[in-house]
Protein backbone atom coordinates (compact mmCIF):
# COMPACT_ATOMS: atom_id res chain seq x y z
CA UNK A 1 0.00 0.00 0.00
CA UNK A 2 1.11 3.53 -0.67
CA UNK A 3 -0.15 7.07 -0.19
CA UNK A 4 0.75 9.31 -3.10
CA UNK A 5 0.16 13.04 -3.33
CA UNK A 6 0.54 14.68 -6.75
CA UNK A 7 0.83 18.41 -7.50
CA UNK A 8 -0.64 19.26 -4.12
CA UNK A 9 -1.39 22.85 -3.26
CA UNK A 10 -2.27 23.13 0.42
CA UNK A 11 -3.43 26.06 2.50
CA UNK A 12 -6.23 27.42 4.61
CA UNK A 13 -8.02 30.72 5.15
CA UNK A 14 -6.81 31.93 1.76
CA UNK A 15 -3.17 31.41 2.72
CA UNK A 16 -1.13 29.02 0.59
CA UNK A 17 1.38 27.12 2.69
CA UNK A 18 2.49 24.51 0.20
CA UNK A 19 2.37 25.82 -3.39
CA UNK A 20 3.18 22.53 -5.06
CA UNK A 21 4.53 19.23 -3.83
CA UNK A 22 4.73 15.60 -4.93
CA UNK A 23 5.08 13.15 -2.12
CA UNK A 24 4.84 9.41 -1.71
CA UNK A 25 4.93 7.22 1.40
CA UNK A 26 4.78 3.46 1.53
CA UNK A 27 3.89 0.58 3.77
CA UNK A 28 6.79 -1.27 5.34
CA UNK A 29 9.16 1.67 5.79
CA UNK A 30 9.65 4.54 8.19
CA UNK A 31 9.46 7.87 6.42
CA UNK A 32 10.28 11.04 8.31
CA UNK A 33 9.38 14.54 7.22
CA UNK A 34 11.72 17.18 8.58
CA UNK A 35 12.09 20.90 8.12
CA UNK A 36 12.38 24.12 10.09
CA UNK A 37 9.45 25.67 12.00
CA UNK A 38 6.79 26.91 9.63
CA UNK A 39 8.15 25.01 6.63
CA UNK A 40 4.84 23.20 6.18
CA UNK A 41 5.81 19.69 7.24
CA UNK A 42 2.80 19.12 9.48
CA UNK A 43 0.60 20.66 6.81
CA UNK A 44 1.74 18.01 4.33
CA UNK A 45 1.01 15.24 6.82
CA UNK A 46 -2.46 16.65 7.45
CA UNK A 47 -3.25 16.90 3.74
CA UNK A 48 -2.20 13.28 3.14
CA UNK A 49 -4.56 12.15 5.91
CA UNK A 50 -7.50 14.43 5.03
CA UNK A 51 -7.28 16.42 8.26
CA UNK A 52 -6.73 19.41 6.01
CA UNK A 53 -8.23 19.98 2.56
CA UNK A 54 -5.83 20.50 -0.30
CA UNK A 55 -6.80 23.11 -2.82
CA UNK A 56 -5.18 21.56 -5.91
CA UNK A 57 -3.80 18.20 -6.92
CA UNK A 58 -4.81 14.74 -5.87
CA UNK A 59 -3.94 12.17 -3.21
CA UNK A 60 -4.20 8.49 -4.04
CA UNK A 61 -4.40 5.80 -1.38
CA UNK A 62 -3.75 2.48 -3.08
CA UNK A 63 -5.01 4.05 -6.31
CA UNK A 64 -8.24 5.40 -4.71
CA UNK A 65 -8.85 9.14 -4.64
CA UNK A 66 -8.60 10.33 -1.03
CA UNK A 67 -11.49 12.77 -1.48
CA UNK A 68 -13.85 9.99 -2.56
CA UNK A 69 -13.05 7.60 0.26
CA UNK A 70 -15.64 6.80 2.88
CA UNK A 71 -14.35 8.12 6.27
CA UNK A 72 -14.46 4.82 8.14
CA UNK A 73 -12.84 2.95 5.25
CA UNK A 74 -10.05 5.51 5.27
CA UNK A 75 -9.68 5.09 9.04
CA UNK A 76 -9.13 1.37 8.49
CA UNK A 77 -6.30 2.00 6.00
CA UNK A 78 -4.42 4.75 7.76
CA UNK A 79 -4.14 5.78 11.39
CA UNK A 80 -3.28 9.33 12.35
CA UNK A 81 -2.05 10.60 15.68
CA UNK A 82 -2.47 14.37 15.53
CA UNK A 83 -0.18 16.65 17.48
CA UNK A 84 -3.12 18.00 19.45
CA UNK A 85 -5.18 15.37 21.16
CA UNK A 86 -6.85 15.24 24.49
CA UNK A 87 -8.71 12.73 26.55
CA UNK A 88 -10.76 13.33 29.66
CA UNK A 89 -8.23 12.65 32.43
CA UNK A 90 -10.41 10.07 34.14
CA UNK A 91 -10.69 7.84 31.04
CA UNK A 92 -9.07 4.45 31.53
CA UNK A 93 -6.20 3.49 29.27
CA UNK A 94 -8.05 0.46 27.97
CA UNK A 95 -11.22 2.46 27.27
CA UNK A 96 -9.26 5.04 25.34
CA UNK A 97 -7.51 2.42 23.22
CA UNK A 98 -10.92 0.85 22.54
CA UNK A 99 -11.87 3.98 20.57
CA UNK A 100 -9.41 2.81 17.93
CA UNK A 101 -12.02 0.19 17.04
CA UNK A 102 -14.63 2.82 16.14
CA UNK A 103 -13.93 2.58 12.37
CA UNK A 104 -14.99 -1.06 12.51
CA UNK A 105 -18.12 -0.58 14.60
CA UNK A 106 -21.66 0.60 14.04
CA UNK A 107 -22.66 3.45 16.36
CA UNK A 108 -24.83 1.20 18.55
CA UNK A 109 -22.37 -1.68 18.85
CA UNK A 110 -19.92 -2.36 21.65
CA UNK A 111 -16.70 -4.34 21.52
CA UNK A 112 -16.79 -7.84 20.10
CA UNK A 113 -14.41 -10.59 21.19
CA UNK A 114 -12.31 -9.79 18.12
CA UNK A 115 -12.16 -6.12 19.09
CA UNK A 116 -11.01 -7.11 22.58
CA UNK A 117 -8.26 -9.27 21.09
CA UNK A 118 -6.99 -6.43 18.90
CA UNK A 119 -7.12 -3.96 21.80
CA UNK A 120 -5.04 -6.40 23.84
CA UNK A 121 -2.57 -6.74 20.97
CA UNK A 122 -2.29 -2.94 20.60
CA UNK A 123 -1.70 -2.53 24.34
CA UNK A 124 0.90 -5.29 24.44
CA UNK A 125 2.75 -4.08 21.34
CA UNK A 126 3.16 -0.61 22.80
CA UNK A 127 4.10 -1.92 26.24
CA UNK A 128 1.03 -0.44 27.93
CA UNK A 129 -0.81 -3.68 28.79
CA UNK A 130 0.22 -3.55 32.44
CA UNK A 131 -1.40 -0.14 32.91
CA UNK A 132 -4.64 -0.87 31.06
CA UNK A 133 -6.76 -0.13 34.13
CA UNK A 134 -4.98 3.08 35.08
CA UNK A 135 -6.66 6.37 34.27
CA UNK A 136 -4.97 8.72 31.80
CA UNK A 137 -4.08 11.31 34.43
CA UNK A 138 -2.08 8.68 36.31
CA UNK A 139 0.19 8.08 33.27
CA UNK A 140 3.42 9.95 32.59
CA UNK A 141 3.89 11.94 29.38
CA UNK A 142 5.72 9.12 27.66
CA UNK A 143 3.20 6.53 28.78
CA UNK A 144 0.35 8.72 27.54
CA UNK A 145 2.01 8.99 24.15
CA UNK A 146 2.36 5.20 23.94
CA UNK A 147 -1.30 4.83 24.93
CA UNK A 148 -2.27 7.14 22.08
CA UNK A 149 -0.12 5.16 19.68
CA UNK A 150 -1.92 2.03 20.90
CA UNK A 151 -5.25 3.73 20.17
CA UNK A 152 -4.25 4.47 16.59
CA UNK A 153 -2.78 0.99 16.30
CA UNK A 154 -6.12 -0.55 17.28
CA UNK A 155 -7.39 0.83 13.99
CA UNK A 156 -5.15 -1.82 12.38
CA UNK A 157 -3.84 0.68 9.86
CA UNK A 158 -1.36 -0.22 7.14
CA UNK A 159 0.33 3.14 7.49
CA UNK A 160 0.60 5.09 10.73
CA UNK A 161 0.98 8.88 10.61
CA UNK A 162 2.49 10.53 13.69
CA UNK A 163 2.67 14.31 13.96
CA UNK A 164 5.64 15.23 16.17
CA UNK A 165 5.24 12.24 18.48
CA UNK A 166 8.22 13.17 20.64
CA UNK A 167 7.71 16.90 21.13
CA UNK A 168 7.26 17.84 24.79
CA UNK A 169 8.78 14.54 25.99
CA UNK A 170 12.07 14.22 27.85
CA UNK A 171 14.89 12.27 26.22
CA UNK A 172 14.11 8.96 27.89
CA UNK A 173 10.45 9.11 26.86
CA UNK A 174 11.48 10.24 23.38
CA UNK A 175 13.68 7.18 22.98
CA UNK A 176 11.01 4.93 24.42
CA UNK A 177 8.49 6.25 21.88
CA UNK A 178 10.95 5.84 19.00
CA UNK A 179 11.72 2.29 20.13
CA UNK A 180 8.03 1.41 20.03
CA UNK A 181 7.68 2.95 16.57
CA UNK A 182 10.68 1.10 15.21
CA UNK A 183 9.58 -2.19 16.74
CA UNK A 184 6.13 -1.80 15.21
CA UNK A 185 7.59 -1.23 11.81
CA UNK A 186 10.09 -4.09 11.97
CA UNK A 187 7.78 -6.68 13.54
CA UNK A 188 4.42 -5.88 11.99
CA UNK A 189 5.53 -4.28 8.73
CA UNK A 190 3.37 -1.21 9.41
CA UNK A 191 4.41 1.85 7.48
CA UNK A 192 5.23 4.83 9.65
CA UNK A 193 5.22 8.46 8.54
CA UNK A 194 6.41 10.96 11.12
CA UNK A 195 7.02 14.63 11.40
CA UNK A 196 10.04 15.10 13.63
CA UNK A 197 11.93 18.09 14.92
CA UNK A 198 14.88 16.17 16.20
CA UNK A 199 17.35 15.45 13.38
CA UNK A 200 19.30 12.83 15.38
CA UNK A 201 16.11 10.87 15.89
CA UNK A 202 15.26 11.16 12.21
CA UNK A 203 18.75 9.85 11.36
CA UNK A 204 18.43 7.03 13.84
CA UNK A 205 15.04 5.52 12.95
CA UNK A 206 14.17 6.53 9.40
CA UNK A 207 14.46 4.47 6.24
CA UNK A 208 13.74 7.55 4.20
CA UNK A 209 13.75 11.25 4.99
CA UNK A 210 11.91 14.04 3.16
CA UNK A 211 13.17 17.58 3.77
CA UNK A 212 10.70 20.45 3.39
CA UNK A 213 11.90 24.01 3.08
CA UNK A 214 9.51 26.95 2.76
CA UNK A 215 6.71 24.81 1.37
CA UNK A 216 8.86 22.98 -1.18
CA UNK A 217 10.49 19.59 -1.12
CA UNK A 218 14.20 20.30 -0.74
CA UNK A 219 15.50 16.73 -0.89
CA UNK A 220 14.54 13.13 -0.30
CA UNK A 221 16.45 9.90 0.32
CA UNK A 222 18.12 7.70 2.91
CA UNK A 223 19.26 9.44 6.10
CA UNK A 224 22.89 9.34 4.94
CA UNK A 225 21.99 10.92 1.60
CA UNK A 226 19.84 13.65 3.08
CA UNK A 227 21.49 14.72 6.33
CA UNK A 228 24.56 16.55 5.02
CA UNK A 229 26.41 19.70 6.09
CA UNK A 230 25.13 21.36 2.93
CA UNK A 231 21.47 20.59 3.75
CA UNK A 232 21.91 21.74 7.35
CA UNK A 233 23.35 24.99 6.11
CA UNK A 234 20.81 25.65 3.36
CA UNK A 235 17.66 24.51 5.15
CA UNK A 236 18.32 25.18 8.80
CA UNK A 237 21.03 27.81 8.45
CA UNK A 238 23.33 26.02 10.90
CA UNK A 239 26.93 24.92 10.48
CA UNK A 240 27.61 21.30 11.29
CA UNK A 241 29.64 18.25 10.38
CA UNK A 242 28.20 14.81 9.88
CA UNK A 243 30.69 12.28 11.19
CA UNK A 244 31.01 8.52 11.37
CA UNK A 245 31.99 6.87 14.64
CA UNK A 246 33.45 3.39 14.66
CA UNK A 247 30.95 0.91 16.11
CA UNK A 248 27.88 3.02 15.26
CA UNK A 249 25.78 2.24 12.22
CA UNK A 250 24.31 5.71 11.82
CA UNK A 251 26.36 8.91 11.50
CA UNK A 252 26.26 11.73 14.05
CA UNK A 253 25.62 15.42 13.61
CA UNK A 254 28.20 17.63 15.28
CA UNK A 255 27.11 21.26 15.42
CA UNK A 256 29.59 24.11 15.36
CA UNK A 257 30.18 25.56 18.80
CA UNK A 258 28.02 28.57 19.59
CA UNK B 1 -11.51 -5.96 38.27
CA UNK B 2 -11.36 -2.18 38.07
CA UNK B 3 -14.00 -2.07 35.39
CA UNK B 4 -16.43 -3.92 37.62
CA UNK B 5 -15.71 -1.48 40.42
CA UNK B 6 -16.62 1.50 38.25
CA UNK B 7 -19.74 -0.30 37.02
CA UNK B 8 -20.67 -0.88 40.64
CA UNK B 9 -20.13 2.79 41.38
CA UNK B 10 -22.39 3.92 38.55
CA UNK B 11 -25.00 1.38 39.58
CA UNK B 12 -24.77 2.50 43.20
CA UNK B 13 -25.06 6.19 42.36
CA UNK B 14 -28.02 5.48 40.07
CA UNK B 15 -29.73 3.40 42.73
CA UNK B 16 -29.30 6.13 45.36
CA UNK B 17 -30.73 8.68 42.93
CA UNK B 18 -33.70 6.48 42.11
CA UNK B 19 -34.44 6.02 45.82
CA UNK B 20 -34.12 9.79 46.30
CA UNK B 21 -36.53 10.34 43.43
CA UNK B 22 -39.14 7.96 44.83
CA UNK B 23 -38.93 9.37 48.37
CA UNK B 24 -38.99 12.93 47.07
CA UNK B 25 -41.99 12.13 44.87
CA UNK B 26 -43.97 10.82 47.83
CA UNK B 27 -43.00 13.85 49.91
CA UNK B 28 -43.95 16.18 47.06
CA UNK B 29 -47.35 14.56 46.71
CA UNK B 30 -48.01 14.84 50.43
CA UNK B 31 -47.02 18.41 51.22
CA UNK B 32 -48.59 21.66 50.09
CA UNK B 33 -51.54 23.81 51.07
CA UNK B 34 -53.28 20.65 52.21
CA UNK B 35 -51.02 18.16 53.96
CA UNK B 36 -51.52 14.42 53.70
CA UNK B 37 -49.73 11.43 55.14
CA UNK B 38 -47.91 9.02 52.89
CA UNK B 39 -50.43 6.17 53.48
CA UNK B 40 -53.19 8.59 52.45
CA UNK B 41 -51.30 9.33 49.22
CA UNK B 42 -50.73 5.69 48.44
CA UNK B 43 -54.42 5.01 49.11
CA UNK B 44 -55.43 7.88 46.87
CA UNK B 45 -53.21 6.66 44.07
CA UNK B 46 -54.42 3.09 44.28
CA UNK B 47 -57.98 3.64 45.40
CA UNK B 48 -60.67 4.16 42.84
CA UNK B 49 -63.13 6.38 44.77
CA UNK B 50 -63.17 10.12 44.05
CA UNK B 51 -62.37 11.72 47.40
CA UNK B 52 -60.90 15.24 47.65
CA UNK B 53 -57.47 13.83 48.36
CA UNK B 54 -57.54 11.88 45.15
CA UNK B 55 -58.62 14.95 43.17
CA UNK B 56 -55.83 17.12 44.55
CA UNK B 57 -53.16 14.47 44.29
CA UNK B 58 -54.13 13.17 40.89
CA UNK B 59 -55.14 16.37 39.12
CA UNK B 60 -52.88 18.95 40.70
CA UNK B 61 -49.79 17.43 42.25
CA UNK B 62 -49.13 14.37 40.11
CA UNK B 63 -48.99 16.17 36.72
CA UNK B 64 -46.71 18.77 38.23
CA UNK B 65 -44.48 16.08 39.69
CA UNK B 66 -44.14 14.27 36.38
CA UNK B 67 -43.51 17.55 34.62
CA UNK B 68 -40.72 18.50 37.04
CA UNK B 69 -39.04 15.12 36.59
CA UNK B 70 -39.20 15.29 32.80
CA UNK B 71 -38.09 18.90 32.54
CA UNK B 72 -35.14 18.28 34.87
CA UNK B 73 -34.05 15.17 32.98
CA UNK B 74 -34.32 16.87 29.57
CA UNK B 75 -32.40 19.98 30.56
CA UNK B 76 -29.64 17.96 32.20
CA UNK B 77 -29.18 15.73 29.17
CA UNK B 78 -29.27 18.74 26.83
CA UNK B 79 -26.53 20.40 28.88
CA UNK B 80 -24.40 17.26 29.00
CA UNK B 81 -24.59 16.84 25.21
CA UNK B 82 -23.74 20.48 24.56
CA UNK B 83 -20.71 20.33 26.85
CA UNK B 84 -19.37 17.59 24.62
CA UNK B 85 -20.29 19.44 21.41
CA UNK B 86 -18.54 22.64 22.53
CA UNK B 87 -15.82 20.85 24.47
CA UNK B 88 -16.46 23.61 26.95
CA UNK B 89 -17.55 23.16 30.55
CA UNK B 90 -19.61 26.36 30.43
CA UNK B 91 -21.91 25.24 27.64
CA UNK B 92 -25.60 24.99 28.43
CA UNK B 93 -28.80 25.18 26.37
CA UNK B 94 -28.72 28.98 26.62
CA UNK B 95 -25.58 29.20 24.51
CA UNK B 96 -27.23 27.83 21.37
CA UNK B 97 -30.02 30.36 21.59
CA UNK B 98 -32.77 28.04 22.79
CA UNK B 99 -33.74 30.27 25.71
CA UNK B 100 -33.42 33.57 23.86
CA UNK B 101 -35.42 32.27 20.90
CA UNK B 102 -38.17 30.92 23.10
CA UNK B 103 -38.35 34.12 25.16
CA UNK B 104 -38.50 36.23 22.01
CA UNK B 105 -41.43 34.24 20.67
CA UNK B 106 -43.21 34.14 24.03
CA UNK B 107 -42.71 37.84 24.76
CA UNK B 108 -43.90 38.80 21.29
CA UNK B 109 -47.06 36.74 21.62
CA UNK B 110 -47.82 37.71 25.22
CA UNK B 111 -47.28 41.43 24.72
CA UNK B 112 -48.27 42.09 21.11
CA UNK B 113 -50.80 39.34 20.39
CA UNK B 114 -52.24 38.51 23.83
CA UNK B 115 -55.26 36.79 22.28
CA UNK B 116 -52.98 34.04 20.98
CA UNK B 117 -51.81 33.06 24.45
CA UNK B 118 -52.74 29.41 23.87
CA UNK B 119 -50.12 29.25 21.11
CA UNK B 120 -47.25 30.25 23.42
CA UNK B 121 -45.92 26.70 23.95
CA UNK B 122 -45.90 25.92 20.23
CA UNK B 123 -44.48 29.27 19.15
CA UNK B 124 -41.79 29.33 21.84
CA UNK B 125 -40.71 25.88 20.65
CA UNK B 126 -40.52 27.22 17.10
CA UNK B 127 -38.68 30.35 18.30
CA UNK B 128 -36.14 28.24 20.15
CA UNK B 129 -35.55 26.07 17.10
CA UNK B 130 -35.23 29.06 14.76
CA UNK B 131 -32.72 30.85 16.98
CA UNK B 132 -30.64 27.69 17.21
CA UNK B 133 -30.67 27.15 13.43
CA UNK B 134 -29.75 30.81 12.90
CA UNK B 135 -26.77 30.53 15.24
CA UNK B 136 -25.49 27.43 13.44
CA UNK B 137 -25.93 29.00 10.00
CA UNK B 138 -23.98 32.07 11.12
CA UNK B 139 -21.28 29.91 12.70
CA UNK B 140 -20.91 27.68 9.64
CA UNK B 141 -17.82 28.24 7.56
CA UNK B 142 -16.48 25.07 6.05
CA UNK B 143 -17.87 23.26 9.07
CA UNK B 144 -18.89 24.24 12.58
CA UNK B 145 -16.26 25.19 15.09
CA UNK B 146 -17.20 25.38 18.80
CA UNK B 147 -15.65 28.80 19.28
CA UNK B 148 -17.63 30.21 16.35
CA UNK B 149 -20.84 28.64 17.68
CA UNK B 150 -20.27 30.20 21.09
CA UNK B 151 -19.44 33.61 19.61
CA UNK B 152 -22.36 33.69 17.23
CA UNK B 153 -24.52 32.41 20.11
CA UNK B 154 -23.44 35.34 22.27
CA UNK B 155 -24.18 37.76 19.42
CA UNK B 156 -27.66 36.37 18.69
CA UNK B 157 -28.48 36.18 22.40
CA UNK B 158 -27.55 39.84 22.78
CA UNK B 159 -29.62 41.00 19.81
CA UNK B 160 -32.68 39.00 20.86
CA UNK B 161 -32.17 40.17 24.45
CA UNK B 162 -32.26 43.81 23.39
CA UNK B 163 -35.46 43.21 21.40
CA UNK B 164 -37.05 41.54 24.43
CA UNK B 165 -35.98 44.30 26.81
CA UNK B 166 -37.35 46.95 24.47
CA UNK B 167 -40.67 45.13 24.16
CA UNK B 168 -40.88 44.76 27.93
CA UNK B 169 -40.06 48.41 28.46
CA UNK B 170 -42.90 49.45 26.18
CA UNK B 171 -45.30 47.21 28.09
CA UNK B 172 -43.99 47.72 31.60
CA UNK B 173 -47.43 47.52 33.22
CA UNK B 174 -48.41 44.25 31.60
CA UNK B 175 -45.54 41.91 32.40
CA UNK B 176 -47.09 39.33 34.72
CA UNK B 177 -47.28 36.53 32.14
CA UNK B 178 -43.89 37.36 30.70
CA UNK B 179 -42.28 37.22 34.13
CA UNK B 180 -43.76 33.80 34.77
CA UNK B 181 -42.24 32.60 31.50
CA UNK B 182 -38.88 34.26 32.15
CA UNK B 183 -38.52 32.74 35.60
CA UNK B 184 -39.64 29.30 34.62
CA UNK B 185 -42.62 27.92 36.41
CA UNK B 186 -44.41 24.61 36.65
CA UNK B 187 -47.54 26.00 38.25
CA UNK B 188 -50.89 25.24 36.70
CA UNK B 189 -49.80 22.37 34.54
CA UNK B 190 -52.37 19.81 33.51
CA UNK B 191 -52.44 16.29 32.20
CA UNK B 192 -52.67 17.41 28.59
CA UNK B 193 -49.33 19.21 28.89
CA UNK B 194 -47.89 16.17 30.61
CA UNK B 195 -48.87 13.92 27.70
CA UNK B 196 -47.33 16.29 25.17
CA UNK B 197 -44.11 16.75 27.12
CA UNK B 198 -43.83 13.03 27.83
CA UNK B 199 -43.94 12.35 24.10
CA UNK B 200 -41.28 14.95 23.29
CA UNK B 201 -39.11 14.18 26.31
CA UNK B 202 -39.28 10.45 25.61
CA UNK B 203 -38.27 10.93 22.00
CA UNK B 204 -35.53 13.42 22.90
CA UNK B 205 -34.09 11.26 25.67
CA UNK B 206 -33.98 8.18 23.43
CA UNK B 207 -32.19 10.22 20.77
CA UNK B 208 -29.89 11.61 23.47
CA UNK B 209 -28.91 8.15 24.63
CA UNK B 210 -28.17 7.17 21.04
CA UNK B 211 -25.53 9.93 21.00
CA UNK B 212 -23.44 8.50 23.84
CA UNK B 213 -20.68 7.03 21.69
CA UNK B 214 -20.34 10.14 19.52
CA UNK B 215 -20.36 12.42 22.56
CA UNK B 216 -17.47 10.41 23.96
CA UNK B 217 -15.49 10.53 20.72
CA UNK B 218 -15.85 14.31 20.47
CA UNK B 219 -14.03 14.52 23.81
CA UNK B 220 -10.89 13.15 22.13
CA UNK B 221 -10.46 16.29 20.04
CA UNK B 222 -11.57 17.11 16.49
CA UNK B 223 -8.57 15.76 14.63
CA UNK B 224 -8.57 12.49 16.53
CA UNK B 225 -12.31 12.08 15.97
CA UNK B 226 -11.83 12.78 12.27
CA UNK B 227 -9.03 10.28 11.98
CA UNK B 228 -11.28 7.66 13.58
CA UNK B 229 -13.59 8.10 10.60
CA UNK B 230 -16.14 10.34 12.34
CA UNK B 231 -17.74 13.18 10.43
CA UNK B 232 -17.17 15.76 13.14
CA UNK B 233 -19.35 18.51 11.67
CA UNK B 234 -22.26 16.20 11.19
CA UNK B 235 -21.95 14.79 14.70
CA UNK B 236 -21.81 18.31 16.17
CA UNK B 237 -24.96 19.35 14.33
CA UNK B 238 -26.71 16.11 15.27
CA UNK B 239 -25.88 16.35 18.97
CA UNK B 240 -26.76 20.05 19.08
CA UNK B 241 -30.04 19.28 17.33
CA UNK B 242 -30.97 16.68 19.93
CA UNK B 243 -29.97 19.04 22.76
CA UNK B 244 -31.94 21.91 21.25
CA UNK B 245 -34.97 19.64 20.82
CA UNK B 246 -34.81 18.57 24.47
CA UNK B 247 -34.36 22.10 25.79
CA UNK B 248 -36.97 23.62 23.50
CA UNK B 249 -39.53 21.01 24.58
CA UNK B 250 -39.12 22.02 28.22
CA UNK B 251 -39.02 25.75 27.54
CA UNK B 252 -42.32 25.59 25.71
CA UNK B 253 -44.16 24.19 28.75
CA UNK B 254 -42.15 25.45 31.71
CA UNK B 255 -40.53 28.64 30.50
CA UNK B 256 -36.89 29.39 31.13
CA UNK B 257 -35.23 27.34 33.83
CA UNK B 258 -31.58 28.19 33.84
CA UNK B 259 -28.54 26.67 35.46
CA UNK B 260 -29.76 23.07 35.68
CA UNK B 261 -28.36 22.23 32.24
CA UNK B 262 -25.02 23.64 33.30
CA UNK B 263 -24.70 22.37 36.83
CA UNK B 264 -26.14 18.86 36.67
CA UNK B 265 -23.64 17.40 34.16
CA UNK B 266 -20.82 18.84 36.27
CA UNK B 267 -22.05 17.26 39.48
CA UNK B 268 -22.64 14.00 37.61
CA UNK B 269 -19.08 14.19 36.24
CA UNK B 270 -17.70 14.63 39.73
CA UNK B 271 -19.65 11.58 40.85
CA UNK B 272 -19.06 9.09 38.02
CA UNK B 273 -16.45 10.59 35.66
CA UNK B 274 -16.64 11.86 32.09
CA UNK B 275 -17.58 8.72 30.20
CA UNK B 276 -21.00 9.49 28.74
CA UNK B 277 -22.04 5.87 29.20
CA UNK B 278 -22.20 6.70 32.93
CA UNK B 279 -22.54 10.48 32.74
CA UNK B 280 -25.72 10.60 30.70
CA UNK B 281 -27.87 8.23 32.77
CA UNK B 282 -26.67 9.78 36.02
CA UNK B 283 -27.32 13.31 34.66
CA UNK B 284 -30.84 12.26 33.67
CA UNK B 285 -31.66 11.04 37.18
CA UNK B 286 -29.88 13.87 38.94
CA UNK B 287 -31.61 16.49 36.79
CA UNK B 288 -34.97 14.97 37.66
CA UNK B 289 -34.18 14.85 41.39
CA UNK B 290 -32.82 18.40 41.56
CA UNK B 291 -35.62 20.04 39.62
CA UNK B 292 -38.28 18.18 41.58
CA UNK B 293 -36.61 19.24 44.83
CA UNK B 294 -36.37 22.85 43.66
CA UNK B 295 -40.00 22.95 42.56
CA UNK B 296 -41.24 21.40 45.79
CA UNK B 297 -39.18 23.86 47.76
CA UNK B 298 -40.53 26.79 45.75
CA UNK B 299 -44.08 25.55 46.23
CA UNK B 300 -43.87 25.10 49.98
CA UNK B 301 -41.19 27.46 51.30
CA UNK B 302 -43.52 30.41 51.85
CA UNK B 303 -47.08 29.25 52.57
CA UNK B 304 -49.57 30.84 50.24
CA UNK B 305 -46.94 32.07 47.81
CA UNK B 306 -45.20 30.27 45.03
CA UNK B 307 -41.58 30.97 44.12
CA UNK B 308 -40.90 30.04 40.47
CA UNK B 309 -38.70 26.98 40.15
CA UNK B 310 -36.23 28.88 37.94
CA UNK B 311 -35.48 31.27 40.80
CA UNK B 312 -35.07 28.46 43.35
CA UNK B 313 -32.81 26.57 40.95
CA UNK B 314 -30.54 29.53 40.39
CA UNK B 315 -30.46 30.57 44.03
CA UNK B 316 -29.64 27.12 45.44
CA UNK B 317 -27.78 25.61 42.48
CA UNK B 318 -25.07 28.26 42.42
CA UNK B 319 -23.86 27.90 46.01
CA UNK B 320 -24.19 24.11 45.84
CA UNK B 321 -22.07 24.07 42.71
CA UNK B 322 -19.42 26.19 44.40
CA UNK B 323 -19.43 23.80 47.33
CA UNK B 324 -18.85 20.81 45.04
CA UNK B 325 -16.11 22.76 43.28
CA UNK B 326 -14.22 23.48 46.49
CA UNK B 327 -14.72 20.01 47.84
CA UNK B 328 -13.40 18.20 44.78
CA UNK B 329 -10.98 20.92 43.81
CA UNK B 330 -11.37 20.31 40.09
CA UNK B 331 -13.89 20.39 37.30
CA UNK B 332 -13.03 18.02 34.52
CA UNK B 333 -14.97 19.63 31.75
CA UNK B 334 -12.50 18.76 28.99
Amino acid sequence: MEVKGQNLEIGYDGLIIIPEIDIEVRKGEITTIIGPNGSGKSTVLKALTRLLKYTKGVVFINGCDLKEMEPKKLARCIGVLPQMHCAPPDFKVKDLVAYGRVPYQKWYKGNTAEDEEIIEWALKTTGTWHMRNKSINACSGGETQRVWIATVLAQQPEILFLDEPTTYLDISHQQETMRVVKKLNRESGIGVVMVLHDLEQALEVSDRIIVIKEGHKYSEGTPEEVITPKMLHEVYNVEADVIKLPGRKKPLIVYKEI
Amino acid sequence: MKKEVSLLKVGGVSLVLIVCLVVLSLVTLSIGTAEYTIPQIVDALLNKDDGPIRVIVLNLRLPRLIMAIEVGACLAVAGALLQSVMRNPLADPGIIGVSAGAVTAATTVLLLFPTMISLVPLLSFVGAALACVLIYILAWRDGVDPVRIILSGVAINTVLGSYNSFLQMLNADNLANVLVFLNGSLSGCNWEQVYVLTFYAGLGLILGFCCIKNANILQLGDEMAKSLGINVNWVRVLLSGVAAFLAASTVSVAGMIGFIGLVVPHIARMMVGSDYKALLPVSTLLGAVLLLAADTLGRTLIPGMEIPVGIIMAATGGPFFLYMLRKKGKVSGS
